[in-house]
């Protein structure tokens, strides 16, 4: 503030009366109100200066000047130099000063100097003005108290639109990493921390997951015994938590099973530096952190299901790669008929069969990978592979498959075998050559009625190194309806557990074997489903008919 | 993340726009409320600030940001925010700043009104 003079000459009660009616129409505010009457004070008291002291009480909001110490609002100087800035320097150099009188105003100081006529230093002069000044400081002091509220009402308002915005932030918001950082700045925002930091839980411990203002300590033990009373308010937590930082306050994201994480904030500020956090704080924290640990949940399903979603898409990709590998269609030859057919439970299975013509020739071969799903489908793609390449070379006997089983032996994993029967067709003479390792016999039925087995002659593939296997010979008449099948078929469950067993698929080829190929299939598949009466699939199915036509 | 504010300052014919990047708290409230004196000091009747870089406020940053604006007022000046994130926007309109001073979307917009504003 600097001094200004006091209006030229006393101006009469009525002026000044008409000055003051006209300022307060024109809204000039309340400080340029009071300030003139100080001017007019000076004037209509003969006082050569006049300084104008008032109380600032509101540290953290409105006011730069620590409560208890006036801050010089106005002076008015016509002679001597200028009033000290701080009531305190005006007390001290001033107030003990012969002729100078100082008078404590509502909300504020006044200190005139010498001569002023008629002033004593004990009592305000009985004045109308005096009183107005007086009045007018006080007014000046409700405003600014009514301002300090209406921001504190106002930043109230700000808080709980924070905690709702992060309630909305559960629909709109589903990254995790943009919600952590939103939900962080949020908390150091609405509680006026210098610095704050995110931590996510991470098995047995807390990892860092971003910090704002400083650094943090990388991880924690979630079993740190500081951890505990810090988070109830009655410690100082982790050491080295917010290195450097003076008060910390921490609350848990979620609870129980669903703990997600920490919000960790330090040093809260205000206008004179930075202090500890109140009880308050810490309500409000809570708070946030109540609608954060929803937030944060929410984000992380959502990344689950995006996850799931991918997975399904790749199962669908390897559905349709195992497709490619199974034979879209039977060869024919004539006077024999031929049909595959395969379901597999999941998407992908372990069920393998394949069909191929080769000089006069019918070879095809069913197997059954131990297990569902990816990994069978997998090590049904290696058996395809190798199976291919292999008959061109060796063509179907023992040699075949003891260099299968090592083949195997080397692509799985432990405990992963593979049940394979393999048959080769001399479609002129009707002589078939087999090899079962470890499958289900198949079930050859003759015209006449009888039924035989493919029995197995070695044991599965991928078993154990330096297996044997044995080829054994049938000769087909006209008439005669070989089955392969994969033990889904057989193995299918009833509500009560029992088995679908060999015996009702016999009698189902039985009743059928002379019906074309499709409808025998269909019966095996409508009587497998009618026996499990609603139970869902529980392993892959897969069934080969071979019919050499009657005579 | 920084913790100290970063200012930089375009003085313009009529107009001065200061750019924030970083919190603005009590540290980087002070550091905006010296620049303004200066400017206003230095004549400038106008003055925009420009948050683009920030990205958090806190109380006592917003009860400095109206300091600055009781001050623009007494001198019949005119201060304009511009480029706030949705969250700090929302915020401004609550305490009431955006009755006292202009909230602009973008820089451009906001030079075009205030411009008008200082030429009129």
């Amino acid at each position: 503030m600097t001094g200004t003079s006091a209006p030229a000459g006393p101006q009469t009660a009525a002026d000044i009366w008409n000055e003051l009616e006209s300022l307060a129409r024109r809204d000039v505010g309340e400080r340029a109100y009071v300030e003139r009457l100080l001017e007019l004070w000076c004037g209509a008291l003969g006082a050569p200066g006049a300084a104008l002291y008032v109380e600032r009480e509101a540290p953290d909001l409105g006011s730069r000047t620590p409560p208890g110490a006036p801050e010089l609002l106005r002076e008015v100087v016509v002679g001597e130099g200028p009033f000290p800035a701080s009531f305190k320097a005006a007390a001290d150099g001033l107030a003990g000063a012969d002729g100078v009188a100082t008078w404590g105003l509502p909300g504020g100081l006044l200190v005139a100097r010498p001569p002023a006529t008629g002033l004593d230093t004990e009592t305000p002069p009985p004045e109308p003005l005096t009183l107005l000044l007086g009045a007018s400081l006080r007014a000046l002091r409700l405003r600014k108290q009514l301002k300090q509220q209406h921001f504190q009402v106002n930043y109230r308002v700000v808080e709980l639109e924070s905690v709702y915005e992060v309630g909305l932030a559960i629909a709109s918001t589903l990254d995790l990493d943009q919600l952590s950082e939103e939900i962080l700045l949020r908390a150091v925002s609405l509680l006026d921390a210098r610095r704050g930091a995110f931590y996510r839980r991470d098995g047995d411990a807390y990892r860092l997951d971003r910090t704002f203002g400083g650094e943090a300590r990388d991880r924690f033990a979630a079993d740190d015994p500081a951890l505990e009373p810090f988070l109830a308010g009655k410690g100082a937590g982790p050491e080295e938590l917010l290195p450097g930082a003076r008060h910390l306050m921490a609350v848990a994201i979620g609870s129980g099973q669903r703990l997600g994480g920490l919000i960790v904030v330090g040093d809260k500020e205000s206008r004179r530096g930075v202090g500890p956090f109140g009880v308050a704080d810490r309500r409000t924290l809570s708070l946030f952190a109540n609608q954060a640990a929803i937030a944060l949940e929410n984000a992380r399903l959502h990344r689950q299901a995006l996850e799931k979603e991918r997975l399904e898409r790749e199962m669908e990709l390897a559905a349709e790669i195992q497709r490619q590998i199974l034979p879209s269609g039977a060869p024919r030859l004539p006077g024999w008929e031929l049909i595959g057919w395969n379901r597999p439970a999941r998407q992908v299975g372990g069920d393998y069969y394949d069909l191929l013509s080769r000089n006069g020739r019918l070879t095809f071969t069913i197997a059954d990978v131990t297990g569902k799903g990816i990994a069978a489908a997998l090590l049904v793609s290696t058996l395809h592979s190798a199976l291919h390449l292999l008959l061109d070379r060796v063509g179907v006997g023992p040699e075949l498959f003891s260099r299968l089983n090592r083949h195997i032996l080397d692509s799985s994993a432990q405990n992963k075998f593979i049940t394979l029967l393999l048959a080769d067709l001399d479609a002129a003479s009707g002589e078939l050559t087999f090899v079962n390792a470890g499958h289900n016999p198949g079930l050859l039925l003759r015209g006449g009625g009888e039924v035989a087995e493919l029995s197995p002659g070695g044991l599965p593939l991928g078993l154990m190194e330096g297996g044997a296997y044995d080829t054994s010979r049938l000769d087909l008449a006209p008439g005669d309806l070989l089955c392969l099948y994969t033990d889904g078929i057989t193995e299918c469950a009833s509500p009560a557990d029992e088995e679908f067993g060999q015996q009702r698929l016999v009698e189902c080829l039985t009743a059928m074997h002379r019906e074309p190929l499709g409808d025998i299939v269909a019966c095996i598949d409508r009587a497998t489903q009618e026996f499990a009466a609603g139970q869902p699939q529980a392993d892959d199915q897969t069934v080969i008919l071979l019919r050499r036509a009657a005579g | 993340m920084s913790e100290s504010l970063k200012l930089q300052v375009d003085r313009r014919d009529g107009l001065a726009v200061i750019y924030t990047e970083g919190y603005i708290n009590n540290q980087g409230g002070e550091e905006i409320a010296s620049t303004a004196s200066e400017l206003i000091q230095g004549g400038y009747k106008v003055l925009l600030l420009n948050l683009k870089g920030t990205k958090i406020v806190n109380s006592i940053g917003i009860s400095i940001l109206i300091e600055i604006i009781e001050k623009m007022l007494e001198i019949e000046g005119r201060l304009a925010f511009c480029c706030l994130t949705p969250t700090i926007e929302k915020t401004f309109h609550i305490m009431g700043l955006a009755q006292y001073a202009g909230i602009y979307p973008d820089e451009p917009e906001a030079l075009d009104d205030l411009g008008a504003a200082t030429s009129s």
